[in-house]
């Protein structure tokens, strides 16, 4: 995500953020972007794999 | 004259021979937070009045005989996102720093039902997440063992106080590693129960499929005195498991020969490398836990970084979304930890948010068919010891997977236990996690490894 792109995305999320802040969430979105890319496996996950009900977690 | 230092167990056994009053205890903790406490911050407020009048009616009831149980006349103290009636929960932020709830937290009744004295709310990292910040309403609290050293967090003030003895014990909340961080760092004992075992419901949220509340206190036995007033079924947290609570002191006395456990190595010796002292701390606390009687072994999970982003990306999703008003209409009111980490979670998709319930269960599998073979895993609670307050990074969650928020993950009892200390007298730590609900186990093998070490002996100087 370019800076530009990031401008747009807050303007989206109405948040009023410093430009100096701006800068320094430009500075790590790699690192989220990795984040993110290993929730998708490679090769993908079957279209039937449900996401997890986890607010209870099973007793047994 | 009251010691400066006291554990819950060492104390309650005083009371109920009516050798100690809790009046003169709590008094002493009073004096000790005045003269110390200035240079810790590890208070929000301190509430003297009313701790004087409970300790005053502990005294009475139990002159009367009508002794309620160890927690009975203890002061503890209270992180400030655990709601107190008609006392001010700020979460530490300007945001809420008027709010005064109208009823206590469901574990705070718990605690006072047990006659647990309120000394006062402790500092946090903002709403649990932002810190160490310095453009809060309060100073970010600092590590007795050496005050320019950082306390963890965000259970920052129940770290510091309990290990300055300002309290015998407090409450603390772990959504990624809020209490086994500051315990690790302030060589506490502190235990995040499995998910379900202490209500939520009266506790600032962060994320609410990953937040717990749990006890921090010097010692194991004393967790285990706490987690048995807070653990109960309450039908107003959805979350709560409504199943028998056990006796987890009297779990303690268990033993721990043949217990399997595996050593989950490559978290911190390759995952998120831990330093030297650190590793060493471990490996030793691994042997002494062989010459125990336990069985010790490798295990292998995936890696952190995978259990790490699953949790962070839940974490930043949930919190953005309890706290999405407030950062629209207020977001300067916010620290700029809190508010630029929280700028993130406004960046996460729906889909991704989905993709990490899905890997979510994926690893909640894996963790379990791992502990087919094991009673339990043990591997590092933090990289090192304490660093430098003013070095801690605002995206260092990001830099370096975490170690502890995989067990947030899966919602296991996960516990930090004090393995021994640096040349320069800082604490150092190792995390042990059970199957859920065995929170017993953990406290019994968390126990035993303290019975047979020198660390509890230890206390930092505060002179």
């Amino acid at each position: 995500m370019t800076r530009q792109e990031l401008d747009q995305a807050l303007a989206r999320l109405g948040l009023d953020v410093a430009a100096k802040e701006r800068d320094e969430v430009v500075a790590v979105l790699p690192l989220l972007q990795q984040m993110l890319d290993r929730l998708r496996p490679p090769g993908g996950r079957d279209v039937a794999a449900e996401p997890a009900h986890v607010v209870k977690f099973p007793e047994g | 004259m009251v010691p400066d230092f006291l554990t819950i167990a060492e104390a309650a056994k005083l009371i109920q021979q009516r050798e100690l009053s809790p009046v003169e205890l709590v008094d002493s903790r009073l004096a000790r937070i005045e003269k110390l406490d200035g240079k810790l911050h590890s208070f929000i407020r301190v509430l003297a009045d009313t701790a004087r009048a409970e300790a005053r009616a502990a005294e009475s009831d139990i002159a009367a005989g009508k002794y309620r149980g160890p927690l009975h006349g203890i002061p503890l103290g209270l992180k400030d996102i655990y709601e107190t009636a008609g006392i001010p929960t700020t979460g530490h932020s300007k945001v809420m720093q008027d709010h005064v709830p109208k009823a206590d937290a469901f574990s705070v009744k718990k605690l006072r039902d047990a006659g647990a004295v309120v000394m006062g709310k402790l500092a946090t990292h903002e709403f649990a997440l932002g810190g160490p910040s310095f453009d809060l309403p309060w100073p970010p609290a600092r590590n007795p063992w050496d005050t320019t050293r950082f306390t963890g967090g965000s259970s920052s003030g129940t770290g510091a106080s309990v290990a300055a003895g300002l309290v015998l014990g407090g409450t603390g909340s772990d959504t990624g590693g809020s209490i086994r961080g500051p315990s690790a760092f302030c060589g506490l004992a502190g235990i995040k129960p499995t998910y379900g075992i202490v209500s939520r419901m009266g506790i600032l949220p962060l994320a609410f499929s990953l937040d717990h509340a749990g006890p921090m206190a010097w010692t194991t036995e004393d967790c285990a005195i706490m987690l048995q007033a807070m653990a109960g079924h309450d039908p107003t947290d959805p979350g709560s498991a409504n199943r028998p609570i056990p006796d987890y002191r009297a779990a303690l006395k268990g033993d721990v020969k043949g217990l399997r456990i595996g050593l989950v190595r490559h978290f911190h010796e390759r995952d998120n490398e831990v330093n030297a002292a650190t590793r060493n701390a471990i490996d030793a606390a691994a042997k002494q836990l062989a010459e125990l009687g336990c069985s010790v072994r490798d295990v292998t999970l995936s890696p952190l970084p995978e259990w790490s982003a699953c949790g962070m990306t839940i974490m930043l999703c949930e919190a953005y979304s309890i706290h999405e008003a407030n950062l629209r209409r207020r977001f300067t009111d916010f620290g700029e930890n809190f508010r630029d980490r929280m700028v993130l979670g406004g960046l996460v998709s729906g889909a991704d948010y989905v993709q990490a319930l899905r890997r979510r269960r994926e690893l909640v599998a894996e963790f379990d068919r791992a502990m087919q073979s094991v009673d339990i895993l043990m591997t590092a609670a933090a990289p090192s010891e304490a660093p430098p307050i003013d070095q801690v990074p605002k995206f260092a969650l990001f830099e370096r997977p975490s170690l502890t928020i995989a067990f947030n993950v899966t919602g296991s009892p996960a516990m930090s236990v004090c393995c021994g200390y640096t040349e320069a007298g800082l604490p150092l730590s190792f995390q042990i996690v059970g199957k859920r609900f065995d929170d017993a186990t953990v406290l019994r093998l968390a126990h035993a490894y303290e019975q047979a070490t020198p660390w509890r002996g230890r206390r930092p100087n505060l002179q």
